[in-house]
């Protein structure tokens, strides 16, 4: 049986999750023994034009450029998994369609008119069908390796959507909010990073955006019982998943309230 | 109060706090870790000791709802606190243990049951309502036909160190459900702590000669007047709390399933799981598998879960609990209610941890007293009976494929040689490729040496079982469950009535009667499908005319080239002039097709005692243990899944529960 072609591509994001598949040092070998790498600029200087049995895809789009590229992937992908929170929900860039895009582009960039971009960052599943996403900012390795696992096997990967909270009480965390009054997001988000942050005593900020049934007018709620300002608790839905729609009102709340005080804290 | 606790001959004794170093080394002399409670990240946590010092010295903790802190206590003192996050569950049942390992080499397939952690531990500071719940455990994870083997080599080995209480949070509220604060039995030595050291008494053999190996002198009338003292002002503390009306509580709760409340107490609640995880008697745990990039080993782990995920109650094309206030009422309604009816006692020992670690900060006292408002009686306690342990069961065996038998495009019956015990008609398995999770399958026909399962592909673990070949190798548990009542239906005329893929546990029925038909009087078989492409078993529907089974055939769709019946299953009853006399009728289908059955077998004057249905629910274990398929005071898996409607009652067709 022929291995399985692989190919992993990026639009507007970092790297950090292609990283990821290379951060997976012990595995790495067994991937490419299993998978046949056609496409990765990260790792191999060989391209492809497709297809491929499985394409992770990193990024958003964000230039009428990426907007065609990704149509063309996708004819040429068997199964095309997006990977991060750029990928999934338009990521750090996404916070751009809450903000005027020509005066930042403006403020920013001495020929503006030379920069071709659009005044949204959006997720791929706004452009084409997507088969499965990996959250988080960065993908969670263990995540990555179960997901080529599974896939491999063909069963189902377990990717689940609860909330943060149980991973963080399984790996014996003290829940921050009750017991620091820290804003912590998360209940209201998706599992897959491990629950690190709470581990060390700060909120979670929701890198891997919204659980299945995010109750987020009862979370602020809560913050802002226990002693948060409002708008601190709504500022923090204005992250690297602020445009996930169970997020994004609550994240322009935010956005509006730093804008009002001013100061550089409106350009965070 | 300690009179309970059996005390040595001379009464209780006195360690001083100077010498409680010697506890720590007598009890690491005897192989064991020691578990206590330390300060760790902002509050008393549960965690392995290496001495006193890393007890939590001068600290108490402010609780409220949604808010804890700690705060200086009585300087000197050790236990001043009461409890923190953690419980003791973490030991006994800790978050994650290895189940088994599946090992494929070529077509050879072994399953191996995981060893059991033995290492032997100590805890030292469990206070009365975490005895409570160590009892609550036992009863569920030892108590039912299967013991969890894991759990039962954790507890068994662990060497409880009690400690009473002589304060309270605002949380607590074991007075109510009458676990504490006073320890009464379950511990191996008992301390109640003074100024300078601790009053002892021993609660069992083991403690005993613990108490012989340390520097412990009589206690002095004085110091017994002291502990006694403290143990008093821990309850009059409790009792000044906001408690729960216990007595008759179950039934308020459940003539309360349609409440207001459970709606507005959604909007608050964030169903994070928090309330469940810190909870120490809760007991719901998912079954996930590791495997290699091969495939060759796959490693099986018992997880915690919650009733508060949206998959814990979801099956293939559906879940039982979507909405929070579904997740809510399973929760409240469980501790409160339907654990009385499956175990014997309440599921809450009173401990407030989920209400002081819900980030919302709601109450269960608050909820409770709002849904099912306390009548005006006196609150009594709650009797914990002692555990009967129960035999541990084997995890997954292999079974061969020996036959394969493709039905329709997505549904094919496998069989499988069979050694094991002969399923009864309606039994189930939990069976699953290597390298899936097994999921439960009922059994569609049984002999001597072979079962068949017919499997719908409804998802990658289904779909795999379908696609397996002759020779392959199942992981299979069971049989499972209570199945079809034959006894129910001798010398009675039987209506069965199937839809789509519920036909396979009807058709062990159906060849049950067949076998032995001149023990049964009129017997008409109702089969819906939806299209006359999706129907099952079509071989032998002439077999069964031939032993005197009248089948009539229905389908929800079709073409011209069908000339039979189109309607759904229920129509099958408007052109039967009237139903025989004394039916016992038994129903499988979808959930919706099986209630409607059901009222149109009422409204021919079938009662409900004499109509039984199947159940399909998410299973994780099959056996009554990881808590998913809970259906009111059921497990489905272990109740189940054949039950009468007059069991079920108000449980079947209720939406969300």
């Amino acid at each position: 049986m022929a291995r399985p072609r692989l190919g992993v591509v990026k639009f507007a994001s970092c790297d950090g999750c292609q990283l990821t598949l290379l951060d997976l040092e012990d595995q790495l070998l067994g991937i490419a023994e299993q998978v046949e790498i056609v496409e990765f600029a990260e790792a191999t200087s060989a391209r492809s034009a497709g297809p491929y049995d499985l394409l992770l895809v990193e990024g958003s789009v964000s230039t009428p450029e990426q907007a065609e590229a990704i149509v063309d992937l996708r004819r040429q992908a068997a199964k095309l998994v997006t990977i991060g929170a750029c990928a999934t929900t338009g990521g750090i860039q996404a916070l751009r369609v809450f903000a005027d895009h020509d005066a930042w582009r403006a403020s920013i960039y001495p020929h503006p008119e030379w920069i071709e971009s659009l005044a949204t960052a959006t997720p791929i599943a706004d452009h084409v069908p997507v088969d499965a996403e990996l959250r988080g900012c960065p993908i969670d390795p263990g995540q990555l390796l179960e997901f080529l696992t599974a896939t491999l096997l063909g069963r189902r990967p377990r990717l689940p959507d609860e909330a943060v909270c149980l991973a963080c009480k399984r790996a014996g965390s003290v829940c921050v909010v009750v017991a620091l009054g820290e804003p912590c997001l998360g209940p209201v988000t998706r599992t897959g990073c491990g629950a690190i942050c709470p581990a060390f005593g700060r909120g979670c900020y929701a890198c891997f955006g919204p659980r299945e049934t995010a109750n987020v007018p009862g979370l602020r709620r809560s913050l802002v019982v226990l002693g948060n300002a409002p708008a601190d608790v709504d500022e923090r839905f204005a992250g690297f998943t602020a445009l996930a729609p169970p997020f994004a009102r609550a994240a322009a709340a935010g956005l509006a309230a730093a804008a009002a005080t001013g100061g550089d804290d409106a350009r965070r | 109060m300690i009179s309970a606790t059996e005390a040595p001959a001379h009464g209780p004794g006195f360690l001083a706090r100077k010498d409680l170093g010697a506890l720590f080394a007598l009890v690491r002399d005897d192989g064991r870790r020691l578990i206590g409670p330390t300060v760790r990240d902002g509050a008393v946590m549960l965690d392995e000791l290496d001495g006193p010092d890393a007890l939590p010295e001068g600290i108490r903790e402010s609780q409220t709802p949604g808010r804890y802190r700690l705060e200086a206590g009585r300087p000197g003192r050790l236990f001043d606190h009461t409890v923190g996050p953690s419980s003791w569950k973490r030991w006994t049942f800790p978050p994650t243990v290895p189940v088994g390992t599946t090992r494929r080499d070529g077509a050879v397939v072994a399953f191996e049951p995981a060893t059991p952690d033995a290492a032997p531990l100590a805890f030292l500071g469990v206070r009365a309502c975490e005895l409570a719940a160590l009892a609550v455990q036992d009863r569920v994870l030892l108590g039912g036909p299967v013991a969890d083997p894991d759990y039962a080599a954790r507890r068994r080995s662990a060497l409880v160190i009690a400690i009473q209480c002589t304060t309270a949070a605002s949380t607590c509220f074991c007075t109510s459900m009458g676990t504490g604060p006073e320890v009464s039995d379950g511990a191996d030595v008992v301390l109640t702590e003074l100024d300078d050291g601790f009053v002892v008494t021993a609660g069992s053999r083991r403690g005993r000669e613990l108490l012989e190996r340390l520097p412990v002198r009589l206690a002095t009338a004085e110091e017994r007047d002291a502990a006694a003292g403290g143990v008093a002002a821990a309850r009059a503390a409790v009792a000044a709390n906001a408690g729960v009306a216990a007595p008759g509580l179950p039934s308020r709760l459940m003539a309360a399933l349609d409440s207001p409340r459970w709606a507005d107490v959604a909007e608050r609640c964030l169903t994070c799981a928090n309330c469940t995880l810190v909870c120490p008697t809760c007991f719901c745990t998912s079954v996930t598998q590791r495997s290699d990039l091969a495939g060759a080993e796959t490693l099986s782990e018992r997880t915690w879960d919650s009733c508060f995920t949206g998959s814990f109650a979801a099956v293939a094309g559906g879940n039982f609990r979507s909405r929070p206030q579904d997740r809510y009422r399973q929760w409240l309604t469980h501790k409160f209610a339907t654990w009385v009816d499956q175990f014997g006692t309440f599921g809450c020992i009173g401990c407030g941890r989920c209400v002081t670690w819900c980030p919302a900060g709601i109450d269960v006292r608050e909820e409770l007293a709002a849904i099912a408002p306390p009548p005006r009686a006196v609150v009594t306690g709650m009797h914990l009976p002692a555990v009967t342990p129960a035999p541990d069961e084997a995890w997954l065996r292999p079974a061969r494929v020996v036959a394969t038998h493709r039905e329709t495009a997505n549904v094919t019956t496998l069989t499988l040689a069979w050694e094991g015990q002969v399923p009864g008609a309606g039994q189930f398995v939990m069976a699953g490729p290597p390298g899936f999770s097994a999921a439960p399958i009922s059994v569609s026909r049984a002999r001597r040496g072979a079962i068949e399962m017919t499997v719908r592909a409804a998802g990658p673990a289904t779909a795999a079982l379908t696609a397996l070949g002759h020779g392959a190798t199942v992981g299979v548990r069971g049989p499972l469950g209570r199945g079809w009542p034959l006894e129910r239906m001798l010398d009675r005329n039987v209506i069965v009535v199937a839809g789509g893929i519920g036909l396979a546990p009807l058709r062990s029925l159906i060849e049950a009667i067949a076998a032995e038909r001149e023990r049964f009087r009129d017997v008409t078989v109702y089969l819906g499908a939806r299209t006359p492409r999706d129907r099952l078993f079509v071989g032998e529907l002439g077999a069964w005319s031939a032993a005197g089974i009248a089948v009539t055939e229905t389908v929800d769709r079709a073409g011209a080239d069908w000339l039979g019946r189109v309607g759904v299953v229920t129509h099958l009853f408007d052109h039967a002039e009237r139903l025989p006399e004394g039916a016992v009728a038994a129903v499988c289908g979808p959930e919706r097709m099986m209630e409607a059955t059901v009222e149109v077998l009422r409204a021919r004057g079938i009662p409900d005692e004499r109509i039984f249905v199947t159940l399909e629910r998410h299973m994780e274990c099959g056996v009554g243990l990881c808590g998913h398929c809970q259906l009111g005071r059921f497990f489905v898996c272990r109740d189940g899944p054949v039950f009468s409607i007059a069991e079920l009652g108000d449980a079947f067709g209720r939406e969300g529960l």
